[in-house]
């Protein structure tokens, strides 16, 4: 574990209008770290991860990446959004183009690799996600966890320095979301680092000793989901955890 | 002499009229439908303006041309603009009218499927770092353009036949001829079947290229 964060946020606050999702919020993200943040729907998870690269632009607190501060004027946006590998919940592959073509698109047209070099590339990684021989294939023709696998090859592709999930198994079944859980943890003992979140009680647990419970925009909780489903002081979060069977 | 001998004796006199007209019609749809293509392209993508000002302006060139008669464009270029001193050709006329218009068509069939587009795949795209350019050039043309394959056709088709008011605008496309041999002899219904026939085969032709290309484009696994 490095000294300073690679991702350091101070008391970000997110309004949409009169609505606050973000009120704020703090965390530390080190590398090789994998943190898993939880909630309702709503509760502003998704737009944590979208202040991350900018796809949002926070209300006011601050987001350090490799110690700069990325929310002030003058940051170059589209090389931050390189250097964040975003993982969707409904995959967000290109319909038009193959699995390889998917892979390789970034890095031919963002980080400017010959073709050969890129498929290289992106089929190494596509194997270590054993999707390398549906290459040729197109999205509508492989399963949603195999989707799931090219998105995530898609974003390792980029070497990015985390990979940020968004509910990454919300659109898949329990088998596939248990393939996803099992690549998330190969990812960690690989030293990716990963900040994931999800609503998904089991993919939690199978990812990460202690959760982050995100509520009405602010962090209220942090510690493992047992605990939080037995003894948190606050019955909603007993609750909430409680769900499936969790505090038994 | 019968009727039909005199027709045929007619259209054999004016063919080379004819086949010259044809291939005025010809060259006036091919390139109105480029153009009106390219033209469409443009217009779809400056509607994709994160300036609202510019989206509001696309907005108002498409309502205003597809709420307009190609007629009147025509005529008011035509015929109007020499009130102000402008003297533009028929060929001209047709070719800069019908590219407007076309334009104005096709960047509404592009907008149409691009609302039809999945949100996630382009927020992934701008999430991955490409730029708003590269966005509309690596994932929103080659997606909306095949999504837009029939009716894109289809607008080629209307160009065909709709090339037929260029010769309202004195320009000597296949139907003038046809109107010219029509009152040599007075016979207009066969002149004007025959006009129908031609059109037919050549409608016919653009139905088969497009079928093809459609054949061609599709994304394998995907419904379209």
């Amino acid at each position: 574990m490095s000294a300073s964060p690679l991702i350091e946020i101070r008391q970000l606050v997110k309004r949409f209008g009169d609505h606050t999702v973000l009120n704020g919020v703090d965390l530390e993200l080190f590398a090789g770290d994998i943190k898993v943040v939880m909630g309702p729907s709503g509760c502003g998870k998704s737009t944590l991860l979208r202040c991350l690269n900018r796809l949002v632009e926070p209300t006011s607190g601050v987001i350090r990446f490799r110690g700069e501060d990325i929310t002030a004027p003058g940051v170059d946006v589209r090389a931050l959004r390189q250097s964040i590998g975003f993982v969707f919940q409904q995959f967000a592959l290109c319909r038009h183009l193959t699995v390889l073509d998917n892979v390789t698109l970034g890095l031919r047209k963002l980080r400017g690799l010959r073709r050969a070099e890129a498929e290289q590339k992106a089929l190494h990684e596509l194997d270590r996600l054993e999707m390398a021989s549906h290459r040729d294939k197109y999205p509508a023709q492989i399963s949603g966890g195999q989707k799931q696998r090219v998105a995530i090859a898609r974003a390792l592709a980029m070497d990015p320095a985390v990979v940020v999930f968004d509910e990454p198994t919300s659109a898949l079944d329990p088998v596939m979301s248990r393939e996803v859980a099992g690549l998330i943890n190969r990812l960690h003992q690989e030293q990716v680092t990963m900040l994931c979140v999800t609503h998904d009680l089991v993919l939690a647990q199978n990812i990460a000793d202690e959760v982050i419970f995100l509520d009405q925009g602010v962090i209220r909780a942090q510690d493992s989901i047992a605990r939080l489903a037995a003894n948190h002081a606050d019955p909603q979060v007993r609750a909430f955890f409680g769900r499936e069977g969790f505090s038994a | 002499m019968s009727e039909w001998q005199s027709f045929v004796g007619d259209l054999v006199e004016q063919w080379p009229l004819l086949v010259t007209g044809l291939g005025q019609t010809v060259l006036l749809t091919a390139i109105i439908s480029i153009n009106g293509l390219l033209g469409g392209i443009a217009v779809f993508y400056l509607g994709l303006s994160p300036r609202r000002w510019v989206r509001r302006f696309i907005n108002g060139y498409i309502s205003f041309l597809i709420g307009m008669p190609l007629i009147v464009l025509l005529f008011l270029m035509y015929y109007g603009l020499p009130q102000w001193g402008i003297r533009v050709s028929p060929f001209a006329v047709a070719v800069l009218g019908f590219t407007f218009n076309v334009a104005a068509y096709n960047a509404a069939y592009l907008r149409t499927a691009y609302n039809g587009l999945d949100a996630s795949e382009l927020e992934a795209a701008t999430a991955q770092g490409f730029s708003h350019r590269q966005i509309f050039g690596l994932v929103i043309l080659p997606q909306v353009l095949r999504l837009s394959v029939p009716a894109l056709t289809n607008q080629v088709i209307l160009n065909l036949k709709d090339s037929t008011l260029a010769f309202l605008i004195q320009y000597t496309e296949f139907f003038a001829r046809v109107q010219e041999l029509a009152s040599t002899n007075f016979q207009f219904f066969k002149a004007y079947a025959f006009a129908a026939l031609v059109y037919l085969a050549l409608v016919s032709v653009v139905v088969v290229a497009a079928r093809l290309l459609e054949r061609r484009i599709i994304i394998p696994g995907s419904m379209r």
